[in-house]
């Protein structure tokens, strides 16, 4: 063989190297691409069965948050009333037997509204303004402290697993206020800049220090519940200083 | 028509090409007016058209050698006026590379698309300075033009392929349904085996001829491919049972 039948040699087998790298490379692709996609998928899946974890999680949340709501209400409002009306209908006066009516009529006006609550159905027919409106007219009945709401827009069509999510956050957040940070006033705003729909929830409370992981524990699971319907959730606090929430929509 | 003229034109690489052009021309113009104006039929269809027209203006340079030779010495090249490399400089190895790089940045992720714009400015600037200093002539081979064009498409067509095994997009399409996938893959095959035989062109045509010819029918036969391929991503709307909607990156 002279060096210029070696020469050709390397050339054809370069070539046919080249060719045999450039198919394999392609056919890993193919591969790594079908692994990938199984994996994706997988995940995916897990992603779903999690968001449906969730949303069943919530909803129990609510329901057990109404039960306790309408245990309320049975022995401070319509156990008040029926004892009034008791003790109306015990009375000979004329007068008395009619306020008794009257109360009555209000007690069953009162059970036909708790009945409505006990399941999820009334969700889907409230828009996240009513709701957040029957929550501070709430809070501001027990006198416990101000509330004002302001919106820009009415929050209305959002899909049901949203509103869930968000009536849930914004019950927790309201909750958590009241229950750690004895506020003289809570603000509910909702509006919309260029991150997009934002509900904002101000407390002029005592505020805590968010960076401790004692106090953050159960901010982070309405963040991952914010983050399973696409949404985002922002907290800033400081001792002494109150507490802002930021409740980002899913677009 | 002489014999000549029939040799030069009607042979089995222009048959094949010029039908190729004619499908790909009727495919296109049967497509919506929207989808005409989308950069993913019209750039395919382009290359199409000036492969084939470069492809029978180098067969008309053979058939008349008078014209060959005048523009040869226009250039400065009266040692080879046998030679039509000019035109196949121009157009396969400058701006078809262009184009071929403008074809793989379409596919490619909005992020990624820098990469291949900056290659193509580096290409230009590289042509212009290689041709301008002479250290490449433009009616001569071009070795180091076409090693520097070949690289950026491959490294182009490695981005692809990353890009396909990354981006959640095209993680939920059938990559052998995808006319990307299969333009990808041809423009790769078709400038990874042509590489060495036309690096060494000039040497294998000096030393063994026929070897050369060989490993050139390589290439014309990757080219006629890949021109199969481009004429089919035109003709995909009218198939759209064996080809997928491309995952939508963003369009144009």
């Amino acid at each position: 063989m002279n060096p210029t039948e070696d020469q050709i040699y390397v050339i054809i087998f370069a070539t046919l190297f080249l060719g045999g790298i450039m198919s394999t490379f392609v056919i890993s692709m193919v591969f790594i691409h079908r692994q990938r996609q199984t994996q994706n998928r997988q995940k995916m899946d897990q992603v779903k069965s999690e968001h449906e974890k969730t949303l069943l999680n919530i909803e129990n949340e609510i329901q057990q948050e109404t039960l306790t709501h309408i245990g309320r209400e049975l022995h401070d409002n319509i156990g008040q009333l029926l004892s009034l009306a008791k003790l109306n209908f015990g009375s000979i006066k004329p007068e008395k037997q009619a306020e008794g009516k009257e109360i009555l009529a209000q007690a069953i006006q009162e059970v036909r509204g708790l009945s409505k609550q006990l399941n999820l159905d009334w969700v889907e027919s409230i828009s996240i303004n009513e709701f957040i409106s029957q929550q501070l007219e709430r809070i501001h009945a027990t006198g416990f402290c101000e509330t004002s709401l302001a919106a820009d827009f009415e929050l209305i069509d959002l899909p049901k697993d949203q509103k869930l999510v968000l009536i849930r956050v914004i019950q927790e957040s309201l909750n958590n206020a009241i229950k750690h940070a004895s506020p003289d006033q809570i603000k509910i705003r909702i509006y919309e800049n260029g991150k997009g729909k934002q509900i904002l929830i101000k407390d002029d409370g005592k505020g805590f220090d968010a960076s401790q992981e004692s106090t953050g524990s159960g901010m982070f699971n309405l963040k991952k519940r914010m983050e399973t319907i696409g949404g985002g959730f922002n907290l800033t606090s400081a001792v002494g200083k109150g507490t802002e929430i930021t409740l980002t929509l899913p677009n | 028509m002489d014999d000549r003229f029939i040799e030069a034109f009607f042979n089995e690489y222009t048959i094949p090409m010029d039908l190729l052009l004619m499908i790909g021309l009727i495919c296109f113009f049967k497509l919506p007016k929207e989808l005409r104006a989308n950069v993913h039929y019209w750039l395919p269809l382009l290359i199409v058209v000036l492969s084939v027209l470069f492809q029978n203006v180098g067969f008309y340079t053979n058939y008349n050698y008078e014209f060959k030779k005048s523009v040869n010495a226009f250039l400065g090249n009266t040692q080879y006026p046998q030679f039509n490399l000019w035109l196949f400089n121009i157009t396969d190895k400058q701006i078809g590379v262009l184009l071929f790089l403008g074809l793989i940045r379409i596919w490619l992720a909005p992020s990624k698309r820098i990469y291949i714009t900056w290659m193509m400015y580096i290409f230009v600037v590289a042509i212009v300075f290689l041709q301008l200093s002479g250290i490449e002539l433009m009616y001569l081979h071009q070795p180091i033009i076409f090693a520097l064009g070949a690289n950026m498409i491959l490294v182009g067509c490695g981005l692809y392929f990353i890009g396909m095994i990354t981006q959640e997009e095209y993680l939920d399409s059938n990559p052998l349904k995808l006319v990307s996938f299969w333009q990808m893959t041809f423009i790769m095959f078709t400038f990874s085996l042509s590489y060495i035989s036309s690096v060494a062109l000039f040497y294998l045509y000096k030393v063994n001829p026929v070897l050369g010819e060989s490993l050139q029918t390589i290439g014309d036969i990757m080219s006629l491919v890949t021109l199969g391929i481009l004429t089919l991503s035109v003709a995909s709307p009218h198939i759209s049972r064996i080809f997928e909607k491309e995952p939508s990156y963003e369009s144009n």
